[in-house]
């Protein structure tokens, strides 16, 4: 099955260009997150957050790519940071949402009955909340910083991938080679998790890719609003601070930013969608 | 169709329930001390006290005799010294982890004065003598005792000339009804319509969520009815012109238009058009015109989704035995989409319709705190910022509640268009 894919992805040029842009992105956040790890284990300021207030306002040259903000730091070196938030907040979000929603929507789909019946319940009690509105009360109460934020993304998203894979636990239940394990005997778990599973891993692997844009969409937005990242630099603080910047003609660090904020998630939206028609042919009609 | 419709109604009670008790465990249970987050800090013990009791937080989460009271807290002195340390006739001694209150001590640990109907109870472990809320204290070994009190009386230590050594203390009020808890007095308050009370705007909530309606209602109702039109007339162009270059500019077009952050279109449109061009004004809510910029805003940002969304449904439809045969008739291509294809997707695009009416009545986050539209997205935002606990579980509340409603009024239309529904 990967083999196939990967050669219908790889005949996708569009699909080919993103996965080189995630690439790209990825081996940024790598970076920040070094370079980020670095001071703090030296117990140094690192170059992103030290101000010179001379050098304020720049626009971009030779010396500073894109400009200096309103405290003079290099936009650039903070915009690899926010690259690092970013990949922090998607992957730490998916790892709260897709462990719960596959583990609900496996149980809900194999065992079916009082089960199911509570699963449904559910998710269809999450589904209900107002969404943002969910995750920022979330985030107040757990209280600002990135762990609201994880939270908070994390506890609401898990419902779509539940749903997902219920469908599709359900509709492998009744194929001939569960039916053969458990006349071999085998218990629910093992057919659940050795035998189904890794069947309906592609959905699992398409909604990460689908998802991740989402909550970094997200995690910009309430950083953005005060409620998330406070003090390292986030793309959601950038655009904040850039936004008045703006009005007085300092157009980039907020050009840049959103400029990023753009690509990683158009990238991440057109790899998931190429990724859905690699691995899943039926849906290519 | 009414016993299809009882049943619907009968299922949606589960779903009530969670939500009401999932906003409570949010809220509640993992909040933990609403009081501190909603007023900060630095208030006295006391005003956090009243907070609770007007909120009934001061009760047992489910059921309980016993609660806390803010007027002491729990202290092991093998921990260290907490609040005691302040007393000049009590020594503290880290190292055996007791508190020895000196002969002749008077000492209060209350932080104000209990209300006087209520019982409270002090369990202290302890040697040597004293007196606790006026019963005696005796002892020559380790000994744990319970001392119950009324609140009108004194609640402090004392001593006369024998030394009284204290290993910890807890401090709780009786409850007398033990279903007598927070979820009740939640679902007490539900019931009687009661809101709560905004501290940070001092009004009750309910005439909050009056105000603000109606200016949500003016922003979410033309960017619902633009969007739909306009999303569903260019999926038909994307389904007229399947597999060409329209279709496929359009796709990439859509998700463009999805990957934008909805923060980048509220400030480019802010500076772009208004500010720079003049075209609109770039803050207020005074006249329609004032409404215009946020609603294309609004219109935009939904419509890549849209757009995605509804020309899958209509390219479902495509395929479907009764378009061959409209086209083996000869019908023309424009009349198979507009007639044939674009009744039969009503349904899929009416249940999706249905269900995003509850989002107009909590409004746009943020369209309505960036243009300065008072309804309720304004006050969602304000609320979270200013940490207003009950205007923030009355709106998510409220968009849970509208949201199961119209699940119900969905599948009602859904079962009056398509009579099969009602067999599953």
């Amino acid at each position: 099955m990967w083999g196939d894919a990967w050669r219908r992805l790889r005949k996708n040029r569009v699909a080919m260009l993103c996965l080189a842009l995630v690439a790209l992105f990825t081996l940024m956040a790598v970076y920040g997150e070094l370079v980020y790890r670095y001071h703090d284990f030296k117990d140094i300021t690192p170059s992103y957050q030290k101000t010179h207030l001379d050098l304020a306002f720049q626009p971009p040259s030779s010396k500073h790519w894109m400009g200096t903000d309103g405290l003079g730091r290099d936009v650039m070196s903070r915009l690899v940071q926010g690259v690092t938030i970013a990949y922090k907040v998607g992957i730490i979000t998916s790892l709260i949402a897709i462990p719960i929603g596959v583990f609900f929507g496996c149980i809900a789909g194999f065992f079916g009955g009082k089960v199911d019946d509570f699963v449904v319940w559910l998710y269809s009690t999450f589904a209900s909340m107002p969404g943002l509105l969910f995750i920022l009360a979330i985030a107040m109460v757990v209280g600002k910083g990135l762990l609201g934020i994880y939270l908070g993304i994390g506890l609401t998203t898990w419902v779509g991938i539940c749903r997902l894979v219920r469908g599709e636990v359900i509709k492998h239940k009744s194929q001939t080679y569960v039916q053969a394990a458990q006349a071999l005997g085998l218990g629910s778990g093992r057919i659940i998790f050795k035998h189904i599973l890794p069947n309906i891993s592609h959905v699992i692997i398409v909604t990460f890719t689908l998802r991740f844009p989402a909550a970094v969409g997200t995690e910009v937005f309430l950083s953005f609003l005060g409620i998330g990242v406070q003090d390292q630099p986030s793309w959601g603080l950038m655009i904040n601070s850039a936004r008045m910047r703006l009005w007085q003609g300092m157009w980039w660090e907020m050009t840049f930013v959103t400029l990023a904020v753009f690509l990683l998630v158009l990238a991440f939206n057109l790899l998931g969608d190429a990724l859905r028609d690699a691995l899943d042919p039926r849906l290519n009609d | 169709m009414f016993k299809y419709i009882l049943k619907r109604t009968f299922q949606m009670v589960p779903t009530v329930i969670g939500v009401i008790l999932l906003t409570f465990v949010l809220f509640n249970v993992v909040g933990g001390d609403l009081a501190a987050i909603a007023m900060g800090k630095k208030v006295s013990l006391q005003s956090l006290e009243t907070f609770d009791e007007q909120r009934g937080l001061n009760k047992p989460l489910f059921f309980g005799t016993r609660s806390k009271s803010r007027a002491c807290e729990d202290q092991d002195f093998s921990d260290g010294a907490g609040r005691w340390r302040g007393y000049s006739n009590a020594v503290y001694s880290a190292e055996a982890g007791t508190l020895t209150l000196q002969p002749g001590a008077e000492i209060d640990p209350l932080a104000f004065e209990l209300k006087a109907e209520d019982e409270f109870v002090w369990t202290v472990t302890y040697k040597g003598a004293g007196t606790l809320a006026g019963q005696a204290l005796s002892s020559n070994d380790w000994k744990t005792e319970k001392i119950l009190f009324q609140g009108s009386e004194e609640g402090g230590f004392s001593t006369a000339d024998v030394p009284l050594e204290i290993r910890s203390v807890k401090f709780r009020r009786v409850v007398k009804n033990p279903f007598d808890s927070q979820l009740l007095f939640y679902v007490k308050q539900l019931a009687r319509g009661d809101m709560g009370y905004s501290e940070s705007q001092r009004q009750p909530v309910a005439q909050l969520l009056k105000d603000g309606v109606l200016p949500s209602l003016s922003l979410t109702v033309p960017i619902f009815f633009i969007g739909i039109i306009l999303s569903v007339s260019l999926s038909l162009v994307c389904a007229f012109f399947r597999d060409t270059f329209v279709d496929r500019f359009l796709v990439t077009f859509s998700v463009a238009l999805m990957s934008i952050n909805y923060l980048v279109y509220i400030v480019a449109g802010q500076y772009f058009l208004a500010y720079k061009n003049g075209l609109f004004p770039v803050w207020g809510y005074e006249s329609m015109r004032y409404l215009a910029l946020p609603v294309i805003i609004g219109v935009i940002s939904g419509l890549g989704s849209n757009i995605r969304f509804y020309r899958t449904i209509m390219l479902d439809e495509m395929y479907k035995d009764y378009v061959r045969t409209a086209f083996a008739k000869g019908v023309s291509k424009p009349r198979v989409l507009f007639v044939h294809v674009l009744k039969n997707a009503m349904i899929p695009i009416i249940t999706n319709v249905v269900i995003a009416i509850p989002f107009l009545y909590t409004g746009s986050l943020l369209l309505e705190s960036f243009f300065g539209i008072p309804g309720l997205g304004y006050l969602g935002i304000n609320a979270i910022l200013s940490s207003d606990i009950d205007v923030v579980r009355a709106l998510v509340l409220i968009g849970a509640m509208l949201f199961v409603v119209s699940n119900l009024l969905t599948d009602i239309c859904y079962a009056a268009a398509d009579p099969r529904v009602k067999l599953k």
